[in-house]
């Protein structure tokens, strides 16, 4: 039997001193770190709430107000009475869920193609899939947009510029979703298909019955990301509106901004009310967030 | 009900070649076993069966039609997976159900259906259960449910009860048994666990590297191995396999091997005194099972050191050196031979095995 002198608990105690000591310094660095990146990427969606129930005048005041002496909600009625604010959200509503659902349906069917499905020149396909990836947004804009018009002609204007169809369509080909698609299904066990087809299910039911269920955790985070970039989105929706028809909110707020004199007030309001809707809709779903982003990492 | 017949079938991934020819035959009703070490081929060679997989070459004949390239569902065979492959998400009641509604069954129909398998398997109280929530021995219940739902005409099973843990694994094979007896399905069933093979199967097919080694009943392969191969796979502990020369003229012919020498009684080894001269001048291998040794005096035939004694509370393996080989004798629990101590060997010569110098039996080749 081993037995510990005083010596080698005082040793023992001093050792695990150090451990706590060098445990606490490390969580107080990450808490530094994590606090300075939650600073840059919060800061500026708080910093936009107290402009917006300020007046416009008060925003330049010397010394500067960091809170209002009172609500002002004149910025609020000012929007929705004297710009198009109701249409553009309406608009930005269609936009986002139109491009959301479409994406989805495309992403899951290529996505289950690609890793499910035996076809000639299958990875040359899934390699230039993934090599558009590569290329920036703002490198295929004037591409689509020459596209789009030359399908305004042949389409007869129902696919064109200040069309819902041509804001739309363009933004729906998404090689990330494709990709995170297939490598949702890739982790499905392959058993499972192959039970499925000796119960004589075709690869449809297969898709729709045993593949899509499954997928719902990876098709809800999916449908964020996309509803979120397409509601933020701006450089697309810039280019292919010119009309308050068919314009979004991000264009629309962008119009707000004078040449020689800008409301600031009202752009801080505009832009809190469109933080609004994308902030409770990540709420609602964080949960299936969550839960699609530890997916694979533990055992089923 | 129907027979499974497969000839000349291999399969090839590559330049791999992991079935190679074949030629197998399961009757009507009958359980036929493929059994075999990881990588053998059986699994293939099932999967071949089902569809899930398209031979290189052979043929395969379920109820006397060919169906190479009959698509899995139109087989008429159901699979259980060795991971159960349940669809997760769905209810008990909804697996069982899912190769029914896919065959677009009625709804009063498949409600039949399911609770009549259910009744066999015992999942009655379980059908509202996901497959989460369900044991290991649960969950294989219900695959098989799914699989004899259809009232299929061959049942195709691929080591279904090696997940399950040792005390499971035992009671599932008793009802797996249970259920052929009652629904007298035909079954091809792999496994690489020679235990579940000999008390399940009505013949056993041993495979190695995708080579049919043996196709027999379970104490046919246990008693005469066809070769070295299945000697040593059948069995637990396997065959002692000692090289020895043999010679002699007439009735007289002698084994003589590291531990001494042994009368050989051709006549009662079923071995023609025209075949062992042939093979005379080769080193060939005396296959004795440790029930056919027992342990005696030092005297003229086998003798060797002690080297081993494991007690399992039943019986005890005594292990004895004879020059560089070990062979295991099966003794009675009490036996009370020592470590280092030297002893002799009677063999019960009769059930005794001699293999050729390539392995094959002379007994049945």
């Amino acid at each position: 039997m081993t037995v510990i002198s005083d010596q080698d608990g005082r040793d023992l105690a001093a050792l695990k001193r150090q451990s706590v000591s060098l445990r606490s310094l490390k969580s107080s660095v990450s808490y530094l770190v994590l606090t300075l990146f939650t600073i840059i990427s919060v800061g500026p969606a708080i910093y936009i709430v107290s402009p917006a129930f300020r007046e416009s005048k008060s925003l330049f005041s010397y010394p500067p107000q960091w809170l209002p002496n009172e609500l002002y909600l004149g910025n609020f009625e000012f929007l929705l009475t004297e710009t198009n604010y109701v249409r553009w959200a309406i608009n930005t509503l269609i936009f986002a869920t139109s491009v959301t659902l479409i994406a989805l349906v495309i992403d899951t069917l290529a996505g289950y193609a690609f890793a499910r499905m035996q076809f000639p020149l299958k990875r040359t396909l899934f390699g230039l899939v993934l090599a558009t990836l590569m290329v920036p947004t703002a490198a295929v804009l004037a591409p689509t947009y020459l596209l789009v018009r030359l399908l305004d002609d042949w389409t007869f204007g129902i696919v064109g510029i200040d069309t819902f169809p041509g804001l739309i369509l363009p933004m729906t080909v998404s090689p990330l979703g494709v990709f995170m698609m297939r490598q949702f299904i890739e982790t499905l066990p392959p058993g499972l298909y192959e039970a499925a087809r000796i119960d004589g299910a075709g690869e449809w039911r297969i898709f729709t019955r045993i593949v899509l269920p499954l997928l719902k955790p990876a098709i809800v985070v999916l449908g964020i990301f996309v509803f979120m970039m397409q509601w933020a989105n701006l450089l697309w929706p810039l280019v292919a509106t010119t009309r308050d028809e068919t314009r979004v909110l991000t264009v629309g707020i962008s119009t707000l901004q004078g040449q020689f004199v800008t409301n600031w007030g009202v752009i801080a309001a505009a832009t809190l009310m469109t933080l609004i809707p994308i902030t409770i809709v990540f709420l609602f779903f964080q949960k299936w967030f969550v839960q699609a982003s530890v997916a694979g990492a533990l055992k089923q | 009900m129907a027979e499974v017949i497969v000839r000349q079938l291999t399969k090839s991934f590559g330049d791999n070649t992991v079935v190679k020819s074949v030629s197998l035959k399961a009757d009507d009703g009958e359980f036929l076993v493929l059994l075999g070490p990881s990588g053998c081929g059986k699994s293939t060679i099932l999967r071949l069966v089902a569809g899930l997989e398209e031979p290189t070459s052979g043929e395969i004949v379920i109820d006397g039609k060919i169906v190479n390239f009959v698509s899995p569902m139109k087989r008429n065979a159901a699979f259980v997976f060795q991971n159960y492959a349940l669809y997760p998400h769905m209810t008990v009641f909804k697996n069982i159900a899912f190769p029914l509604a896919t065959a677009r069954m009625a709804k009063a129909e498949m409600n039949v259906a399911v609770q009549e398998a259910a009744r066999i398997l015992e999942l009655s109280h379980l059908l509202d259960r996901l497959p989460s929530q369900l044991s290991g021995g649960q969950r294989q219940r219900v695959a098989l449910a799914r699989a004899i739902v259809r009232k299929p005409a061959v049942f195709l099973m691929d080591e279904p009860l090696s997940n399950l843990d040792a005390q499971l694994r035992q009671q599932t094979r008793l009802e797996l048994m249970d259920l052929h007896q009652r629904l007298g399905i035909t079954t091809i069933y792999v496994t690489h666990d020679q235990v579940e093979a000999m008390t399940m199967g009505d013949r056993i097919a041993i495979l190695r590297d995708g080579e049919l080694q043996q196709v027999a009943s379970p104490l046919e392969t246990y008693e005469q191995p066809a070769n070295t191969f299945v000697a040593r796979f059948m069995g637990a502990p396997p065959m002692n396999l000692v090289p020895v020369t043999v010679e002699g003229s007439g009735l007289s012919w002698k084994a003589s091997g590291a531990g001494g020498l042994i009368d050989l009684d051709l006549n009662a080894m079923g071995i023609a005194q025209s075949i062992i001269s042939v093979h005379a001048s080769e080193t060939l291998k005396l296959g004795v099972r440790p029930e056919h040794l027992s342990l005696a005096a030092v005297g003229r035939g086998l003798s060797g050191k002690v080297r081993f004694v494991e007690r399992t509370g039943s019986e005890t393996f005594v292990t004895v050196q004879m020059g560089d080989e070990n062979v295991v004798v099966r003794c009675s629990a009490h036996e009370s031979a020592s470590v280092g101590e030297q002893v002799g060997l009677n063999v019960r010569i009769a059930q005794a095995q001699l293999f050729r110098a390539d392995g094959r039996n002379l007994r049945t080749n």
